[in-house]
């Protein structure tokens, strides 16, 4: 019993090191929804830096531990948001990820090579980080310890689990008690609605990685007097912090850190009890990545844009189309010939066996162009299928099997274990496929390939050279041969596969899964595919690499070296084959440049993890850049021209909002704003002019035009797809104009973001309930309304919410959704007040309610804009009323002269002939 | 040469789409004519080395020291007029930064680019680059810590095969040095490893190797996670704690290696009162004992090297430390690995010597077959036996307030199973 005490206890201090680092891996995913898979090597980094501080510098722990921790980590924190995390929030998943584990490549390497350069250059003589370096704790040395009935915990432990606990505490404290915190959870609950309600989301995320990198430091601080200053050990820290997100769904901090807790516990309990696992070598090791692939599996159905037609990482133009196929073709048939003529006239053996080696590695990458390029799937367990086929090809030469059999079997077993991996990935997308493979490329790691008979135990499998009969891959200008020849054979499987009926359901589903599933594409069936085809290329990779290499050892190609690859191949360019062959070169040739100027292993690591992060600004790879410039100049002249044509044509319609003399014959519009009183102030509150917006390359609005009056209503109808919606986020400023103005009070504010016009005073109810699901109503509220004196005067004017002030909005119904997210205005009526359909799915007795609320703002003077798609409720409310068709208002007059036909015409479009 | 033209014309034939089957008929062509003399690196004043070690990697060992030892050793010879009127031009050494695929690398570049004869020291855990020297015959010595190497033709360590496959004999020293230290082999044994099959491996060698001594072997425990130390090492000694009958065991044996992993489960040990004797491989390391946790941790512990340690006051010894001064620096720390560099390059002196004025690799390799040659530096060695079975020897260091104690000189001792 005291064991087991013992065990959970001393297990509860580790856990709490996994929870505070899972804590800030879930809030920094859930805030600016980056999945940080090199939040390991930013506790590394603080680690590494408190054990230059304290036993380089001499620093006491106690100035040092903080410094850390408390200053390094928020730094660190900002400058990755700066550098890289802010634009990754807009950018690709693929690119997301991939960028991420360049960091985890590059920034443990940028430590170390900071010492090497801090030592070398300037004669400090600072600590290097050896293995006998061990790196100190918090607490006193050394270490102290006590026994309680039987259980003994030392001065480290106890300090650990303090700070934790204090940690924790303080973040809850952050999270629950504070506007910080609580614009945090708005941003991570709403993106969106949260800019509407003066949240900066950028500030917000900015702050989000800034404390996730200090619970990384706290976290990295704390465990290295147990790991040691070993970026490997974070890397598994890592694995184990994200089971505990992942058992929080990547959203709940406190489901996050109690699994975090309960990791540790359960980890000790294996330990302790799991004899049983003696005889599997491994299996206890994993411990965490099974329950991290378990959990994965359980857990995390990919539930994102399900139902969205937006493709996540929709493929770039091909900016070469307009060349013609000969040019295309030219780089890579000249090349390869003047490789060959170079080869067998003056190159020598050493650089035509780096050419070889530059070869396999790009046969190896021609496997991310099938599964990443054209999947949009990141899969880290490539290294796992090319040592599994080496390995099994090994064995069966060793059973006397000739070798052509041996290969296919090899191939064969890469292709099952690719199925394997396929299988989660047909539930899961994105980062969460992503965690799973490298579960289970750690897992053939750690346990697979430790079966003795499998990988010959630490010996490996001898590989003979494969004979051709009349020559053999000795000879490396064989090799290289060989190579270009598979390569070429890949490369037109590749692209026979983009351009077959596979090719497009492919790219079917991977622009927008469900469509493709509704038009009758096996989603299932493709993803198998490109992860078969995949494995067997890079199985194919890892057998010529044994047989190159004369052996093949289960260490040779350990998981993380599928990290350089990823890294590698994608900033070169992984959708196309020519971006892997760059990618092999780049692996075989930077180190031998780099070797020139230096003997540091870090600055080659640094390079290729710095490669992953250019990603953030290049997310298509170097191959397409020069030629995407391009694009863009035709594109921006393109939109220019497109710009003026309009604004050409809509000289009218700036007169359109004013009574409408060139349209209706009857039509003079109560506008407050008088048509010859330009010289007063203009008593407009909001105004859009030849407003031109879109989405990427659509464009939604073609010059739209609409004033607001201060204590005026307008009625902004149309049919399905006119452009509301787009009109109301235009002016909002979640959507950026392309051309046009949008003016608040006379003042232009079209370069205003969203939260700061919120700030201005404009308040969208966006379509839908605009309220934050995951947060109380209390919460909702004091977003927008920080003091309680003005919360109290909302519950009196809502008594219903009152009572509920501690539920979820998300739990509330439809109508007292409404009442919430209108709640705020009642109290601080804003400037102007634009709602989006804000009688959709209500009864129509709360519709009524809702019509009041925004009679009485405009008896404050409130400017409303009130889109609907059914006229007949608004029209009772409105003074003024606009008609949207096509991205244009066609009409607009006073209520009055709306009738019937009017209303007909405008919905059939009859008006737009009448102009 | 006629043959250049042909060669180069069907290249732009099969460039423009004349396929694989003239690619390779044409690579066909120049198979023949590759392989060297045996004489690169080799002139009458020099003969060309260089090594490659692992500076750096990911978890943190380095074995970047053996460069200092070979090079301290190659400057006495040289200044002592090298060997048959030639002297070594040492390059230095690679690094492997412990991955496979940068040791081939660096052996590719040390022989097919810097044209090296042999390539001293290799003290490379994961070194990836044995079946390509091999292949080339390219001789290499060194620290032979991986199985898969022994028994290649060119490899050669300076004691012997350290790992020998199943079946062969493996070494008594380290049970017969502990037995002798402690007074007798009658105690209780603890052997514990980590979760990997090397390790495995390793520990099962230690164990039959104690047992054969007369040991009693009461636990042999691979159950340490291998990638990191456990984040707490309380089950793992709990198990040690009760191994002996419900009591601790005489000793425990730890074949882990390195600090973060010996470090903690010693701290551990101690913490649940561990009183016995603990041995290892790998403490002899003076870097350790910069850490003052380690320290404590490690005091009293008996770390094994297969090297007469630098605390000897033998002359073989004191030379080598004025050898190593005077490359390295008056204030020279020393630790193991410049002495396995050291001897890895004696050792291939040595073997230049038997090999004569006629140097090329094949002479180089028919002089290594019954080559023997003793040290007390090193013990003894002698090829081919030593190629698949470890010599023999080692020494006892004891860890002792923050310093290290000669407490065994090395010797050598007969394998046995």
């Amino acid at each position: 019993m005291t064991e087991l005490i013992g065990y959970i206890l001393s297990g509860l201090v580790t856990g709490a090191v996994f929870a505070l680092m899972g804590s800030g891996l879930t809030l920094t995913y859930a805030t600016t929804g980056v999945f940080n898979f090199a939040h390991g090597a930013v506790g590394f980094v603080a680690a590494l830096l408190f054990f230059e501080l304290t036993v380089g510098a001499g620093w006491p722990t106690w100035i040092a531990g903080p410094v850390a921790v408390a200053v390094a980590g928020p730094l660190l924190g900002y400058l990755l948001h700066l550098t890289m995390f802010r634009r990754l929030s807009s950018a690709g998943e693929t690119a997301q990820i991939v960028a991420t584990i360049g960091l985890t490549i590059a920034l443990p390497a940028l430590g170390l090579g900071a010492i090497d350069l801090l030592n070398g250059v300037f004669g400090l003589s600072l600590p290097g980080v050896t293995e006998g370096g061990a790196a100190r704790g918090l607490g006193p040395r050394p270490v102290e310890t006590w026994e309680f009935a039987g259980i003994t915990l030392d001065s480290d432990q106890l300090i650990a689990f303090t700070v934790a606990a204090l940690t924790a505490a303080a973040l809850w404290a952050l999270m629950r008690r504070t506007p910080l915190g609580l614009r945090m959870r708005a941003a991570v609950d709403r993106r969106t609605l949260a800019e509407l309600r003066g949240v900066d989301v950028d500030r917000a995320s900015a702050q989000a990685w800034m404390l996730g990198s200090t619970l990384a430091a706290v976290a990295g601080v704390l465990i290295v007097p147990v790991v040691g200053l070993d970026s490997a050990a974070f890397l598994v820290l890592l694995f184990t912090s994200a089971t505990a997100a992942v058992f929080g769904r990547l959203a709940s901090i406190p489901v996050t850190f109690a699994a975090g807790l309960a990791l540790g516990v359960l980890q000790n309990l294996v330990a302790g009890y799991g004899d049983f696992a003696q005889d599997v070598t491994g299996i206890r090791t994993a411990v965490p990545v099974l329950l991290l692939f378990a959990g994965l599996l359980v857990l995390n159905r990919s539930r994102d844009r399900v139902a969205g037609s937006i493709a996540e990482d929709p493929p770039p133009p091909d900016y070469l189309a307009d060349l013609p196929r000969w040019r295309r073709a030219l780089p890579w048939g000249v090349s390869p010939a003047v490789l060959l003529v170079w080869m067998f006239t003056i190159g020598d053996t050493y650089w035509i066996g780096v050419v070889s080696q530059g070869l396999l590695f790009a046969l190896i990458f021609c496997s991310f162009v099938v599964v990443t390029g054209i999947g949009g799937m990141v899969n880290l367990a490539q290294a796992a299928f090319a040592t599994l086929a080496a390995l099994t090809v090994g064995l069966a030469l060793s059973k006397g099997l000739p070798f052509g059999l041996a290969l296919v079997l090899g191939i064969a077993a890469a292709a099952v274990a690719g199925v394997v991996v396929a299988l989660p990935a047909l539930r899961l997308g994105g980062k969460v496929l992503t965690l799973a493979t490298l579960a289970l490329a750690l897992l053939a790691d750690q346990v697979l390939f430790q079966i003795d008979g499998f990988g010959n135990g630490t010996l490996g499998w001898q590989m003979p050279a494969i004979s051709l009969g009349f020559a053999d891959t000795n000879d490396p200008r064989t090799r290289v041969v060989l190579l270009l020849a598979l390569i070429a054979l890949v490369g037109l499987l590749i692209r026979n596969l983009e351009r077959s009926a596979s090719g497009r359901a492919i790219l079917a589903v991977r622009s927008a899964p469900s469509a493709a599933q509704v038009i009758g594409i096996s989603a299932t069936r493709t993803k198998i595919t490109l992860f078969v085809m995949s494995a067997a290329i890079a199985g194919l990779g890892g057998v010529l690499f044994g047989v190159f290499n004369g052996l093949i050892t289960t260490t040779d190609l350990p998981a993380a070296t599928g990290f350089v690859w990823l890294a590698v191949v994608v900033v070169q360019g992984v959708r196309r084959v020519g971006g892997a062959v760059l990618g092999g070169m780049f692996m075989v040739f930077v180190p031998e440049v780099l070797h020139l100027f230096t003997d540091s292993q870090h600055v080659g690591s640094i390079l290729f993890g710095l490669g992953g992060i250019a990603l953030a600004m290049h997310p298509d790879g170097v191959l397409s850049q020069a030629a995407e410039q391009r694009y863009r100049r035709r594109r921006e002249r393109e939109q220019r021209e497109l710009a003026q044509a309009a604004a050409a044509q809509d000289v009218a319609p700036l007169d359109l909002a004013r009574p409408s003399k060139t349209e209706g014959p009857s039509a003079t519009v109560r506008e407050p704003s008088p048509a010859t009183g330009e010289e007063r102030a203009p008593v407009e509150a909001l105004r859009l002019e030849g407003a031109v917006a879109g989405y990427g390359d659509t464009t939604v609005l073609r010059g739209v035009d609409l004033v607001v009056a201060p204590g005026q209503v307008v009625a902004l109808l149309g049919a399905n797809g006119a452009g509301k919606s787009t009109t109301c986020l235009a002016a909002a400023g979640i959507v950026p104009l392309t051309t046009g103005r949008v003016r608040l009070d006379g003042a232009d504010v079209t370069a205003l973001p969203a939260h700061r016009r919120a700030g201005a005073g404009v308040f969208l109810a966006p379509e839908g309930r605009g309220v934050f699901p995951g947060l109380t109503v209390e919460e909702n509220l004091a977003l927008r309304l920080p003091d309680a004196a003005s919360r109290a005067e909302a519950y009196d004017r809502l008594p219903a919410l009152a009572d509920r002030r501690t539920i979820a909005a998300g739990a509330l119904s439809g109508g007292e959704q409404q009442m919430l997210a209108l709640a705020p205005a009642l109290v601080r009526p804003p400037r102007v007040l634009i709602a989006d359909e804000p009688s959709l799915g209500l009864a129509p007795r709360v519709v009524d309610q809702v019509f009041e609320l925004f009679d009485e703002l405009r008896s404050g003077g409130a400017a409303l804009l009130v889109v609907e798609e059914k006229a007949t409720g608004v029209l009772a409310l409105a003074d003024t009323v606009a008609f949207m068709r096509l991205g244009r208002v066609v009409w607009s007059g006073a209520r009055a002269e709306v009738d019937d036909d009017l209303l007909t015409s405008a919905y059939l479009g009859a008006l737009e002939g009448a102009r | 040469m006629p043959s250049f033209r042909l060669r180069s014309g069907m290249f732009f034939k099969s460039a423009a789409g004349i396929g694989l089957a003239a690619l390779l008929a044409a690579c066909a062509t120049e198979t023949a004519s590759s392989g060297g003399s045996g004489s690169q690196g080799v002139t009458d004043k020099t003969v060309k080395v260089a090594g490659i070690v692992t500076e750096t990697s990911a978890i943190g060992y380095s074995s970047a020291e053996a460069e200092l030892g070979a090079r301290a050793r190659f400057e006495r010879a040289n200044a002592e007029g090298g060997v048959h009127g030639r002297t070594v031009e040492f390059l230095g050494a690679e690094d492997d930064a412990m991955t496979s695929a940068t040791g081939v690398t660096a052996a590719r570049r040390l022989v097919d680019k810097e044209d090296v004869f042999a390539v001293v020291p290799v003290s490379a855990p994961a070194f990836g680059g044995a079946e390509y020297l091999d292949q080339q015959k390219v001789p290499w010595f060194g620290w032979m810590t991986n199985p898969a190497w022994c028994g290649l033709s060119t490899a050669f360590g300076f004691n012997g095969c350290l790992t020998p496959q199943r079946g062969e004999k493996i070494p008594s020293w380290w049970a017969a040095q502990l037995g002798a230290e402690l007074g007798g082999t009658d105690g209780s044994v603890w052997v514990q490893s980590t979760d990997t099959s090397s390790s495995k491996i390793g520990a099962e060698m230690i164990s039959r190797s104690f047992e054969a001594s007369g040991f009693e072997l009461v636990g042999l425990s691979s159950s340490v996670p291998a990638a990191a130390p456990p984040q707490d090492w309380l089950p793992y000694v709990n198990k040690v704690m009760e191994s002996d009958g419900g009591g601790p065991p005489d000793v425990v044996v730890s074949v882990m290696s390195g600090t973060k992993h010996n470090g903690g489960f010693y701290t551990a040990l101690k913490k649940a009162g561990y009183k016995g004797a603990i041995t290892d491989a790998t403490s002899y390391d003076p870097k350790v004992m910069a850490d003052p946790q380690s320290v404590a941790a490690l005091e009293g512990v008996y770390a094994a090297p297969q090297l007469e340690p630098f605390e000897s006051d033998i002359p073989e010894i004191v030379q080598m430390k004025a050898d190593l001064r005077k490359a390295g620096g008056g204030d020279l720390v020393f630790s193991q690995h410049m002495a396995t560099g050291y001897w890895a390059a004696d050792v291939f002196l040595k073997m230049l010597e038997k090999t004569g004025k006629d140097l090329t690799r094949e002479n180089f390799l028919r002089a290594a077959d019954g080559f023997s040659y003793e040290n007390p530096g090193f013990g003894r060695v002698a090829y081919p036996q030593n190629k698949t079975q470890p010599t023999g020897c080692g020494a006892l260091v004891r860890i002792k307030g923050g310093g290290f104690e000669l407490a065994r000189h090395l010797e050598c001792f007969d394998n046995v199973g």
